[in-house]
Formats: structure tokens, C-alpha cells, sequence
């Protein structure tokens, strides 16, 4: 389904980094952390720890308030914004509640980024029915969102983020609402692309997925970021 | 399968808005530029009626029937100083016996004198058309120095309709450029607005990686469409009114005054209207979307 990615530099780096919402308090503090490419990462954490302010480091949703982050190379706080775009067309996002277009139907939702990267209608109308083939939901192309089961919308959410097959991905709760076998279903769909050269960070409670697939895990603990195991890098521990 | 716009256009019932303001903005404006072609050819076969040459009668006899004699030769000399010093004219010269007797010849014959018959002086003006005369005031001021002296009337008439007309062009241009201006401002409005309404769908566009570009272009080629639709149709609902108006005053001036007829060329500026304004549309709703993106993160 996808090809090999191939990148040597570090996709992530965050370089005591903290973040907080307009003067509140701060949610991250002095975070130190290196993504390797093709690494691939829990994020775990008791709700309101940190973990989508996090998140939305890694997508440019925001800046930090102090420290530098770099994103393949580059650090964010001097891009331009072509520079940006084309960054972001490098990372899928799968968002904790989905954010599908409820105007556009199953198929035109997971084509979106392929549109925006300017692909070919036929090689679009190629890869999503695959992709939707894949996830389960074959039968439900033309299905609009408000339609669908919050498994089903969690699914095309996922398959929106990986439809490009991105350098990095990350996502907020992706199987929060799909049972445990949906759940490892997709993950070997993120493992499939973890293969294949993409940098993974989930950020999920489930321990059952924590533990069958035991891989390297970043915790947040009171805005802090903790090394679980040893495979990351985390410089400022 | 059929591609859908990524913003929902369709949920924005204030984008409707641009298509009933330029339907009402391309009518208007259709109207009026139709007045000021058609008032332009007017202006045009007026300036080639009092084109040329112009004369001026000096009577021969007073109105108790006496011949003027001195009084005559005189007054043709104060009237031709007059007429030379007005601005606009070339020449003026007193048409000669033999002239005269060549012009009356058709009705008189050729063996018939004109000295003999109680003719005026005639005195023919050759005027600049690109700069004509006023000839208010060379009437005026020959009332005063030759009461007798007669200036045709008919081209003072339609000399005062000319700088009337001439008004009434500049007058639709100004409207027509605050016709402009007010879809443009309107158009400015509406976009602000949905950029508002859509900010949400905006932001998450610009997370999977569309360049400002992209975004801009769907709301510009959104208002293009929608000031197109609706400038056809005010374009549509301007002919019948068009063409009332014009048997009207064909019917009323007999096409003495106005031949409210328009040209092929005419037509082709006027099928323009729409498309000029959904240009603008385009350009003002590119030029909001992407001011208004530049600010975002």
C-alpha cells in the first residue's frame, strides 16, 4: 500500500520547550526530546497532563512559549508560510474528536490531503477506496459523517491522516472509540507505515495496546516529559 | 466522483448576499452605461450638425422697411471684429455679390442680380471643432454691439444640449465607479464574514498542509461564480427595460434628438458588464482571504 520513506536527520527535536495558553500557567515545561526517524512512540499520561498541547507542537497548531522546535530540520519559529504548508503536508493528524468535514462524504474526507497536494483525481480515486477497503469501510464511501458511528468516523480519521503516507504522524486517542480488535487492527495499519519509514507518536490510555505492542513511551507527568524507555533520546533527563 | 468544495460554501447563506448585490449592481450599472453609449453617439452627431461653418444674418433693411445703407456696412464690420475675437473660430468673411447671386441662383435664375433684392449681409464663420466657440457668448455680445445681427438658434440649442449631455457622461462615470466600489465593499463584507464562519474548517485545512493559496483561491473562485450568476441575471432583467426605453424615446424624438439605438460594438461593451464584475469580485475576495490568512499562524 505505501512506499519506503527515507530520512536520516532527526524529525522531531524540541529544545526546552514550554508551552501555555495565553498567561495561564504553564502545560509544558523545559521538554527535551529527539524523533528519530521511523521511531515510533506511546504517549501516555493522565488526562490534562499535556498530551494534545503536545501534540499540537509536532502539527504547528501552536508555537511554544519558550524554547525551540524543529521539525525535519528546520525550526518551526522562522518558517515561512509556504514553508509551513509544505512541512504539514509531510505529517498526518489523526485529532482526538476526528475533525471531519460533515459536508464532504467518507471518500472526499480522507482525499482532502491528497487534493491539497495535488495529486491526480485517478490516482485518488486508486488509493482511498483502497485505503477505505482496508479500515472497513468499503461500503461506506459515499457516507456522509453525521451518518456514520464514532468508530466509523474515527477510522476515516485515521485513514485521512496516512492517505499520504507522511514522514510523521500523530494521534490523539485514535482507537478511543473502536473495540479491541478494531483497535489492533489499525494499529498494525500505523505499524504497516512505521515499516516503512514513518515517525509514529500516539498519545493513548489504552494499556492493553501499551502493553501487546510495547513500544518506547513518553510520559508527561505535571507538564513534564518522562523517558520510559530507552530507545528515545530524551537529552534534558 | 464528484469533488466537492473543502470549505461549505453551501451552509453560508450570506454568500447568496454577493449574487442578489451584483444582479441589482450589473442592472443598474447596464442601464446607465447603455444611457451614456447612446447619449455619446448623440454627442457626436451634434458636434457634426454645428461643425463648420455657422452664419450670421446682418439685415439689409430696419423694421420700419428703410434700407440701412452705411448703417449696414458698419455693423457687418463690428459683427465680423466680434465674431474673429471669439475663441473657437478660424475665419469669418462677408459673403460677396457674386456669392450671393451663385447661392440664390437656383431659385432666381442666372440673370438676376441679388443687389437689387432686400437680401441680408451674410457673413460665413468656419468654427474649430475640436474647440468650439461659445456661441452664447458671441450672441450675446453681437445683441449688444448689432442688435440686428441673427445667430441660428438651432445650433445654440443643441450647443447647450452637448455640454448638457457631455454632464450626464461624466456624471455616469462617477456613478459607475461608486457602483464598483460599493460591490467591491460588499463583496468585503460577505468574505470577511465567511472567513468567520468557516475558520474552523480553514484551520484544519492549513494543519493537513494547504498553502494559503489554495484556501484563497476556493473563496475568490466561490465570489466569481456567484457575482457571474448574478450579474447575467441582472444583465438579463436590464434588456427588456433597455429596449422599452428606447422605443420609448425613438417614439417621443422622432430620432431627431437621440437615436436610442445602440452598435454592435455598443452591445459587446455592455455583455462585458458581468463578466467585469465577477473579475472584480474575484480579485476583491482573493485580496480579503489572503490579507486575512497572512495574520493566522
Amino acid at each position: 500500500m505505501f512506499e519506503k520513506n527515507k530520512l536520516s536527520s532527526p524529525i522531531a527535536e524540541f529544545n526546552g520547550v514550554s508551552f501555555r495558553y495565553g498567561h495561564g500557567s504553564e502545560i509544558l515545561k523545559d521538554i527535551q526530546l529527539t524523533l528519530d526517524p521511523g521511531s515510533f512512540h506511546f504517549m501516555t499520561g493522565e488526562s490534562g497532563a499535556g498530551k494534545t498541547s503536545l501534540l499540537g507542537l509536532f502539527y504547528m497548531n501552536h508555537l511554544p512559549t519558550r524554547g525551540r522546535v524543529r521539525l525535519f530540520g528546520k525550526a518551526v519559529d522562522t518558517l515561512s508560510r509556504a514553508e509551513k504548508a509544505q512541512i504539514r503536508r509531510q505529517i498526518g493528524v489523526v485529532f482526538q474528536d476526528y475533525r471531519l468535514l460533515n459536508h464532504l462524504n467518507a471518500f472526499d474526507n480522507v482525499a482532502l490531503p491528497l487534493r491539497i497536494a495535488g495529486v491526480k483525481e485517478t490516482e485518488i480515486k486508486r488509493h482511498v477506496s483502497e485505503l477505505l477497503a482496508w479500515v472497513g469501510l468499503e461500503k461506506q464511501l459515499k457516507a456522509f459523517p453525521p451518518e456514520l458511528s464514532g468508530g466509523e468516523k474515527q477510522r476515516i480519521a485515521i485513514a485521512r491522516a496516512v492517505i499520504n503516507r507522511p514522514q510523521l504522524l500523530v494521534a490523539d486517542e485514535p482507537t478511543g472509540n473502536v473495540d479491541d480488535a478494531m483497535a489492533k487492527r489499525l494499529l498494525y495499519l500505523f505499524l504497516e507505515l512505521n515499516k516503512l519509514g514513518t515517525t509514529i507518536v500516539i498519545a493513548t490510555h489504552n494499556q492493553n495496546l501499551i502493553k501487546h505492542f510495547r513500544f518506547d513511551q513518553l510520559h508527561l507527568s505535571h507538564g513534564r516529559l518522562e523517558r520510559i524507555n530507552p530507545n528515545i533520546r530524551n537529552n534534558g533527563q | 466522483m464528484a469533488k466537492s468544495s473543502d470549505i461549505p460554501f453551501a451552509r453560508d447563506s450570506s454568500s447568496f448576499f454577493i449574487s442578489w448585490i451584483s444582479m441589482l449592481m450589473v442592472f443598474i450599472a447596464t442601464l446607465i452605461l447603455a444611457t451614456a453609449l447612446i447619449t455619446h453617439d448623440s454627442v457626436k452627431n451634434w458636434h457634426k450638425d454645428i461643425a463648420g461653418s455657422l452664419t450670421v444674418q446682418i439685415p439689409s433693411y430696419d423694421s420700419d422697411g428703410k434700407k440701412r445703407g452705411e448703417l449696414l456696412q458698419s455693423d457687418t464690420e463690428t459683427a465680423l471684429t466680434i465674431i474673429r475675437s471669439a475663441d473657437g473660430v478660424l475665419g469669418a468673411t462677408v459673403l460677396s455679390d457674386a456669392q450671393m447671386d451663385s447661392l440664390m441662383a437656383p431659385w432666381l435664375g442666372e440673370h438676376i442680380t441679388t443687389t437689387e433684392l432686400p437680401l441680408p449681409k451674410l457673413i460665413d464663420v468656419t468654427i474649430d471643432t475640436k474647440n468650439l466657440p461659445d456661441l452664447n457668448q458671441i450672441k450675446a455680445d453681437l445683441s449688444e454691439q448689432v442688435p440686428m445681427a441673427i445667430l441660428d438658434s438651432h445650433r445654440i440649442a443643441l450647443s447647450k444640449l452637448i455640454t448638457l449631455a457631455q454632464n450626464i457622461i461624466r456624471l455616469v462615470g462617477i456613478v459607475l465607479i461608486l457602483i464598483l466600489i460599493s460591490l467591491a465593499f460588499s463583496i468585503m463584507f460577505v468574505t470577511k464574514s465567511g472567513l468567520k464562519v468557516h475558520r474552523k474548517v480553514i484551520s484544519l485545512i492549513h494543519m493537513m498542509g494547504a498553502s494559503d493559496f489554495y484556501i484563497t483561491r476556493q473563496f475568490a473562485n466561490r465570489s466569481f461564480y456567484l457575482t457571474l450568476i448574478g450579474g447575467i441575471i441582472g444583465f438579463l432583467i436590464a434588456l427588456p427595460v433597455m429596449m422599452f426605453f428606447a422605443y420609448y424615446l425613438n417614439n417621443l424624438t422622432g430620432s431627431f434628438i437621440l437615436n436610442a439605438t445602440l452598435t454592435h460594438e455598443q452591445w459587446g461593451i455592455l455583455t462585458c458588464i458581468p463578466v467585469l464584475t465577477a473579475t472584480l469580485s474575484y480579485l476583491t475576495a482573493f485580496k480579503t482571504v489572503w490579507g486575512d490568512l497572512k495574520r493566522s499562524l
